[in-house]
C-alpha cells in the first residue's frame, strides 16, 4: 500500500512540475511561433545557420523557462533546510529578528551562462572577428568612394531612432531600434545589449528576419528609386589592388576608427584584425580558426541564447510589433538613401556609377551585394556588378559599426 | 524564474518638445559623424593607395626595361618537331604549378607522336570569354 501510494504521490509530482501545469498561453503561442521559424529555415533556408538555433533556442525557453533562470540566494530557517535535504555546514547564515537564516545558492539555467557572452558583449565582436578573416576589402580600396554609400545606408538607422522616440521608446531603446537599420546582426546585438538589453529578443529576431528577406525587401525600392538608363550603367573595371594595400587597410582603419570613436573600437577592432589574419598571409591557421571553427562555436551560442530571451512573456507584447514595423522601416530607408546616394554619384561622375549598388550600403554581406547584381543583370543580363557592389557593402560593415558608436555615446 | 533584469519598460516620459530635441540631435550628429569618419577613410585610402601604387609602377617599369617587349600571342604555341624544348616564357605572377597544369593539359590533349612545345605562358588582357561570362553569370545567380 505504501509502495503504491508513493508511486502516486511521484506521479502527481512529476505531472504537477511538467509544462502542463506551468506553462501560460504567451508560452505556447512561442511554441508555435518558433515552429513556424524552424520550417522557415530548414525548408525555406532563411538565414539557416542563424535562425535554426534561435528558433530552437525560442523554443526551449519556452518549454522550460528555468533554462534561462539566473541564479539566485534564498534564506532558509534551518527546519526549511531540513525539509529540503540543505545541508547547513558551510553555508553562509544571518539573524534577522532573532532567526538564524541559511543562504542557499541556486544555479542559473544552461542557457543562461551560455547567454553571459551576449550579454557581456563577447560574443559580437568574435562573430566580427571571423567576419574580418572572410572579408575582402579589395573592392573598397579600390573604388574608397563606395564608403559614401556605406555611410549614406546608415541615415535610416538615425530616421528611424526619431521614429522610435515618438512612438513612446526612451532614447537608448529607439537608439537599439534603429540598428535595426544597420542590417548587421552581430552589431544590432551588441547595440542592443548595452542599450536596451530587455528589447535583444525581439530586436535581433527582426533584425536577423530582415536581414533574411534581402531579395525581398530590396528590389522594388531600388527599381521605384532609378530609371532604367540607370540600372543598365556598365562599370569599368576595378583597379587590382596590391598586397601591401590590403595589409595596411585594416591597421589604418583600426587606428582611425579607434581614436576618433572609442565606442567602436570593440567591433571594428575585432573586424580588422580578423582581416589582417587574413591578408598578412602568415597566420593561416588562426584565421582558418577564426573563421571557421571559432565562428561557428559563437554562431551556436549567439543564436541559441538570442533565441532564448525571447520567452513568451517578454516577447508577445507591442513593443515586439512596434520594433518589427520600425525595423522594417529603418531597413528599407537604409536601402532608399544608398540607392539615392548613388543616383548622386551617377550625376556627379558622368554616369559612370550604377546606382543600384547604392543599396549594398547596408551591410547584410554578401546577400545586399548579391541583390544589386541580380537587378542590374535584370536590365543587361551581361553587366556583372558584384564586385563593384563589395565596395559599398563591406563598407556598410565599417559604416554600421560607426554608427553604434556614434549611438552608444550619444544615448548610452 | 527572474526576469525581472529583461522586462519591458515602455516610458512615456519625454515631452514633444524633448523628443524633437533629442531626436534632431542624434540624427545630425550620426549624419555628421558617420560621414566625416567614412571621409577621412576615403582621403587616407586614396592617398596610400597612391602612394603604394606608384611605387609599384617604377618598380614594374624597371623590370619591363629589362625583359623583351611581349606580343599579345596566343597563349600556347604548338611546334612539332623541336628536338630540346627550352623552358617557355612565363609572365611574371604565374606560379609553377598553373604552369604545370597547362604544360598537362596540353600534353594530355595533344597528339602523343607529334612532339609539342610551349613557347610562352601568359595571362590575358583581362577582357572576359563568352564562357568565362557564362561561369560567371552561373555562380552569381543563386536565387
Amino acid at each position: 500500500m505504501e509502495i503504491l501510494q508513493g508511486f502516486v504521490d511521484a506521479v502527481v509530482g512529476i505531472v504537477k512540475s511538467s509544462g502542463i501545469f506551468t506553462l501560460q498561453w504567451e508560452n505556447y503561442v512561442m511554441i508555435g511561433v518558433s515552429i513556424v521559424l524552424l520550417y522557415l529555415a530548414i525548408k525555406k533556408q532563411y538565414e539557416p545557420l542563424l535562425l535554426l538555433p534561435i528558433a530552437f533556442g525560442m523554443l526551449l525557453v519556452n518549454l522550460y523557462p528555468a533554462i534561462m533562470a539566473a541564479p539566485s540566494t534564498e534564506l532558509l530557517t534551518a527546519e526549511q533546510c531540513a525539509a529540503q535535504n540543505v545541508a547547513i555546514e558551510g553555508h553562509a547564515s544571518m539573524i534577522i529578528d532573532g532567526v538564524t537564516y541559511y543562504e542557499n545558492p541556486t544555479y542559473g539555467g544552461l542557457l543562461y551562462y551560455l547567454y553571459q557572452g551576449v550579454k557581456l558583449g563577447i560574443y559580437p565582436p568574435l562573430i566580427f572577428l571571423g567576419i574580418g578573416c572572410m572579408t575582402d576589402f579589395g573592392p573598397l580600396i579600390a573604388n574608397p568612394k563606395s564608403l559614401i554609400l556605406g555611410a549614406a545606408a546608415q541615415i535610416g538607422i538615425f530616421l528611424t531612432f526619431t521614429g522610435a522616440v515618438f512612438l513612446g521608446f526612451t532614447e537608448a531603446e529607439a537608439g537599439a531600434i534603429g540598428i535595426i537599420g544597420g542590417a548587421d546582426g552581430p552589431t544590432a546585438i551588441y547595440v542592443t545589449t548595452k542599450l536596451a538589453p530587455h528589447l535583444l529578443g525581439s530586436i535581433a529576431i527582426a533584425a536577423y528576419s530582415y536581414m533574411a528577406l534581402v531579395p525581398i525587401i530590396q528590389p522594388p525600392i531600388m527599381k521605384a528609386l532609378t530609371t532604367k538608363k540607370e540600372r543598365s550603367v556598365v562599370m569599368e573595371q576595378l583597379r587590382p589592388v596590391s598586397k601591401l594595400e590590403k595589409i595596411m587597410f585594416p591597421v589604418i582603419v583600426v587606428i582611425l576608427i579607434a581614436i576618433f570613436l572609442p565606442d567602436a573600437a570593440p567591433l571594428v577592432g575585432m573586424l580588422m584584425l580578423g582581416n589582417l589574419f587574413k591578408e598578412s598571409g602568415v597566420v593561416d591557421r588562426i584565421a582558418k580558426a577564426a573563421q571557421n571553427e571559432l565562428m561557428n562555436i559563437i554562431t551556436i551560442f549567439l543564436g541559441t541564447t538570442v533565441g532564448a530571451t525571447a520567452s513568451g512573456q517578454n516577447f508577445l507584447t507591442w513593443a515586439t510589433i512596434k520594433i518589427i514595423v520600425l525595423g522594417l522601416i529603418a531597413f528599407c530607408l537604409g536601402t532608399a538613401f544608398g540607392v539615392l546616394f548613388g543616383k548622386i554619384m551617377y550625376k556627379l561622375t558622368g554616369g559612370k556609377v550604377n546606382p543600384l549598388i547604392g543599396s549594398a550600403g547596408v551591410s547584410a554581406v554578401p546577400m545586399a551585394a548579391r541583390v544589386s547584381q541580380k537587378v542590374g543583370q535584370q536590365e543587361n543580363p551581361g553587366n556583372f556588378l558584384l564586385m563593384h557592389a563589395m565596395g559599398p557593402n563591406v563598407a556598410g560593415v565599417i559604416g554600421s559599426a560607426v554608427a553604434a558608436g556614434v549611438l552608444l555615446n550619444v544615448v548610452g | 524564474m527572474n526576469f525581472a533584469n529583461i522586462t519591458p519598460i515602455l516610458a512615456d516620459t519625454m515631452t514633444l518638445a524633448e523628443k524633437s530635441i533629442s531626436s534632431a540631435k542624434v540624427i545630425l550628429t550620426g549624419f555628421v559623424v558617420v560621414f566625416v569618419v567614412l571621409f577621412l577613410l576615403i582621403f587616407i585610402i586614396n592617398i596610400y593607395g597612391f602612394i603604394i601604387q606608384k611605387a609599384t609602377q617604377s618598380g614594374k617599369k624597371k623590370k619591363e626595361k629589362i625583359s623583351e617587349p611581349e606580343k599579345k600571342a596566343p597563349v600556347v604555341t604548338k611546334a612539332a618537331n623541336v628536338p630540346a624544348a627550352p623552358a617557355p616564357s612565363v609572365q611574371d605572377g604565374i606560379s609553377d604549378e598553373v604552369v604545370a597544369v597547362i604544360s598537362a593539359a596540353v600534353a594530355s590533349v595533344s597528339d602523343s607522336s607529334s612532339k609539342t612545345r610551349i613557347k610562352s605562358i601568359k595571362k590575358s588582357d583581362g577582357s572576359r570569354s563568352a564562357w568565362a561570362n557564362a561561369g560567371i553569370l552561373d555562380n552569381t545567380r543563386p536565387f
